[in-house]
């Protein structure tokens, strides 16, 4: 057993024993011994998992078989974690994005300290575990940890929004666990195991098998509903919009997409040999990605809660990822891991900032904050910056994992659908956080008169933090964006795939840049900047700009008017999601 | 979306989801055809590699036992969850005494009441723990034993009442019984690691079948569950029973506050 091997587990076991201990020690540890506990539980996580990653890139993927119990002739019986490069380099990703939300909440939980010290420790191990294992029952494990620790986290504030929040968030994906133990529950029916390996092989032998489809379906379902994909995207704004913003930081940044990550790597290590599966992902979720980004960015650009909007854009990002991964070519799934940590950081960034203006200025409303955030500008010219990113600025780690997923566009019809829907979905979101950033930091835009007293609740997080804290985790996180190289990302990316997907190495090439690659961030950004400005100067640009945007106005009202943050409408909005499966896999 | 689309839009995925529900369901194994291979290859190598006659047990502490420190944590975030949640809600202006509805008697407890609770208490304790005990030999282990004891501490509210019960049952105490109970388990997987083995290998001599100290490594493993579930268990009642609790400003009669304990 060599030394990476020893360290295999410890992404995990680090942050729960951590946990338990401070959990044990509860209010006897000094003040702020729990939060620099997590901060360092968080960066020893994240370093494990980059040597993991590395360690795995030079010397292939360890398998580590927990107590030993390596697979019999015949019959695997016990777990494995599979830190291949991609997935620990993910769990690496996850880590830094906790010890930074971490250091951006010092302070913050000062009343409940170590109960949300404990459950962030434990919503930290879950994911760790989530990436790191090849084992369908585990994933499931983990995935239940993370969602247990998450509803509780949503709830936090206790006011009416935040409990209805949570709730709708509860049901809804309590809802998904089921599916997906009644998924795996169908593939072990036919399977006769739970390790990935295993389940591969006999989804090989099987074939057009209806219980192995039925399988993947309520599997993927589950997944994608963490992922908030089209049409079972519907708790994700009730839920981000109420959680405390260090919460959000990591919902958005990592939950919401590692829900797709999960789904990616289900699909590519577990059901590759399945026909259907494959026609599933290739035709019906291609089409649904396009739909969520395009729905996404439309909903994201309008809003005026700022937690909402940008709760949407994740949707909508969410949805590019997803086309890169659909578009079943080896140079899309890599853009797609490029693409869920750049988003990551950049989203993450942007969460920490809106918190920034609830604890200075007690408000996350645009109209309301306009110009007030003139005294903060170093957190608006980070938010101006983080807005050029999202709208596709052609730099660094984002831009280099949008450059491969466009790479990967199939030809003909449904390769253009993809192209526009990505730059719609891009360009709008990026330019409703410019113009976010313009109203609340440069007072921009028409005087919004009564017009700013909108019926939000009462909203203000724990202020008096030092601003330098607050803001030197979205330094960093922006900085790590935007100094990667976009080639090198692209490199890298690419580099690691193989063993994800179980690729020859070196089977997956960058594709030399095209016309349209060079073009597309700079169309985006143009979107992004004219979507902006519309809004903002609107009285200085020509008439038909506006009045162009109003005819979008009755669709988005209709989108919104569809999120009326009732339950029982989001349950019948998930059956829909599951027909629409059934239908796309029995017809 | 008003009240009569939903059941029809919910009953047109249904109906959308029939025929494949049909297809799945007709290509199943058939009911009853032979047991599935995990089980069968369980049953066939464990008594002989682990000496445990409890079948349940050996999935979950050994071959499986990194998905049951998984549940073992999860139950750890459900109960600290509960905790924020409830104890951020209620504020901290509870009193002594119970919450009571208007108009509606406080009735003194029996004394038949007292003595059942008196005697059942610690017995209902002292099985919880001979469950948790024979985890190996016979049904029941850890969770299960962890949560009768739980129970078993709230014979004390019954038969003494709720002052007694709040001296007796400490909250920074269960606290910390659940951390070592998770602790335990997280050190028993370390122990074969700093013997350069694999985590949560089985390391321990594992004596005889149906033996009460059969098992090796997952007594351990199952002592940590026990304390775990218990302590958290304990902590949830202590938490829905603080519910029960007046605030402060309901509380008019200083006399009530001494007899509370009755409600």
């Amino acid at each position: 057993m060599t030394l990476l091997d020893v360290l295999v587990p410890f992404p995990v076991v680090l942050p729960l024993a951590v946990g338990a201990i401070v959990l044990a020690l509860g209010e006897r540890l000094p003040k702020h011994a729990p939060e620099a506990l997590g901060i360092a539980a968080a960066l020893a996580v994240a370093g494990l998992s980059a040597v993991l990653s590395r360690g795995a890139l030079d010397a292939g993927t360890p398998v580590y078989w927990f107590g030993g119990w390596e697979p019999r002739p015949g019959v695997t019986l016990g777990i494995a974690f599979a830190p291949d490069p991609a997935s620990a380099g993910i769990a690496a990703f996850i880590g830094l994005l906790f010890a930074a939300a971490l250091v951006f909440a010092w302070g913050f939980f000062d009343e409940v300290r170590s109960t949300f010290n404990v459950l962030m420790l434990l919503f930290l191990a879950a994911m760790q575990g989530f990436c790191l294992t090849r084992d369908l029952f585990n994933l499931f494990v983990w995935f239940e940890v993370m969602s247990v620790a998450a509803y509780a986290l949503t709830g936090f504030s206790l006011k009416r929004a935040s409990l209805a929040g949570a709730l709708n968030f509860t049901v809804v994906n309590s809802l998904g666990s089921m599916l997906m133990l009644a998924g795996i529950g169908l593939v072990y029916a036919r399977a006769g195991a739970l390790d990935f390996e295993a389940v591969r092989e006999a989804v090989g032998r099987a074939g057009h098998d209806p219980v192995i489809v039925g399988g993947f379906c309520l599997v993927s379902v589950a997944l994608l509903t963490k992922a908030a994909i089209l049409p079972f995207q519907f708790w994700l704004a009730d839920a981000h919009a109420v959680a405390p913003s260090p919460v959000s930081v990591i919902f958005s940044g990592s939950m919401v997409p590692i829900g797709l990550f999960g789904f990616a790597k289900i699909a590519v290590q577990v059901f590759p040999g399945s026909p259907d599966a494959g026609s599933i992902l290739h035709g019906l979720l291609f089409g649904v990605g396009c739909a969520t980004a395009v729905v996404g960015g439309l909903l994201a650009w309008s809003q005026r809660h700022l937690k909402r909007l940008l709760a949407f854009s994740t949707i909508g990002h969410i949805g590019i990822m997803l086309t890169g991964v659909a578009a079943l070519s080896p140079v899309g799934l890599a853009g797609a891991l490029a693409y869920l940590v750049g988003h990551g950081l950049v989203k993450g960034t942007l969460f920490m900032l809106v918190g920034v203006l609830l604890a200075e200025k007690a408000g996350v409303d645009e109209l309301n904050l306009r110009g007030l955030g003139r005294d903060i500008w170093p957190a608006g010219v980070l938010t101006g910056l983080a807005a050029l990113l999202l709208g596709g600025a052609p730099l660094g780690l984002l831009h280099g994992g949008a450059d491969l997923v466009s790479a990967a566009a199939p030809d003909g019809l449904a390769g253009w659908a993809m192209h526009l829907s990505v730059l719609v979905g891009t360009a709008l979101t990026g330019g409703a956080v410019l113009r976010f950033a313009g109203r609340v930091y440069l007072g921009l835009g028409p005087d919004p008169g009564d017009e700013a007293e909108a019926p939000t609740d009462e909203e203000q997080e724990k202020a008096d933090r030092p601003l330098w804290l607050m803001l030197a985790p979205c330094i960093l996180l922006l900085g790590i964006d935007v100094l990667v190289p976009a080639d090198l990302a692209e490199h890298m990316a690419a580099r690691v795939l193989p063993q994800f997907a179980h690729l020859a190495a070196g089977s997956v090439a960058v594709p030399p840049p095209t016309g349209w690659t060079a073009v597309e961030p700079w169309l985006a950004l143009l979107g992004a900047v004219a979507v902006a400005g519309v809004a903002l100067f609107r009285d200085r640009v020509p008439r038909i700009l506006p009045a162009a945007g109003g005819m979008f106005k009755p669709v988005v009202a209709g989108l919104n008017r569809l999120h009326t943050g009732v339950i029982n409408d989001y349950v019948v909005w998930m059956a829909l999601g599951v027909a629409m499966f059934a239908a796309w896999a029995t017809f | 979306m008003s009240p009569k689309l939903r059941p029809a839009l919910l009953a047109l995925a249904a109906l959308a989801i029939l025929p494949g529900f049909w297809r799945v369901a007709c290509a199943l194994p058939g009911f009853g055809s032979p047991v599935s291979p995990y089980g069968q290859a369980v049953n066939a190598l464990l008594p002989e590699m682990r000496r445990v006659s409890n079948m349940v047990s050996a999935i979950n502490f050994d071959v499986r036992g990194f998905d049951t420190i998984g549940e073992e944590f999860m139950l750890l975030a459900a109960v600290a969850g509960t905790v924020l949640l409830l104890r951020g809600g209620r504020g901290e202006d509870r009193a002594d005494a119970g919450g009571r509805i208007g108009g509606r008697a406080i009735v003194p407890r029996a004394d038949a009441v007292v003595l059942i609770c008196r005697i059942c208490g610690p017995f209902t304790f002292i099985f919880g723990v001979y469950v948790a005990l024979h985890a190996m030999a016979t049904p029941g282990g850890g969770f299960q034993g962890g949560v009768v004891i739980a129970s078993s501490l709230l014979l004390i509210y019954l038969g003494e009442g709720y002052g007694r019960w709040r001296q007796l049952v400490r909250e920074p105490v269960l606290d910390a019984v659940e951390g070592a109970g998770a602790l335990l388990f997280v050190a028993a997987g370390l122990l074969p690691v700093f013997l350069g083995l694999r985590f949560l290998t089985n390391v321990l001599p594992f004596g005889t079948a149906k033996d009460m100290l059969s098992g090796g490594l997952m007594i351990v493993e199952n002592a940590g569950v026990t304390l775990a579930v218990a302590g958290g268990f304990g902590t949830v009642l202590l938490e829905f029973m603080e519910e029960t609790r007046a605030t402060t400003s309901e509380v008019a009669d200083p006399d009530d506050g001494r007899t509370g304990d009755r409600a």
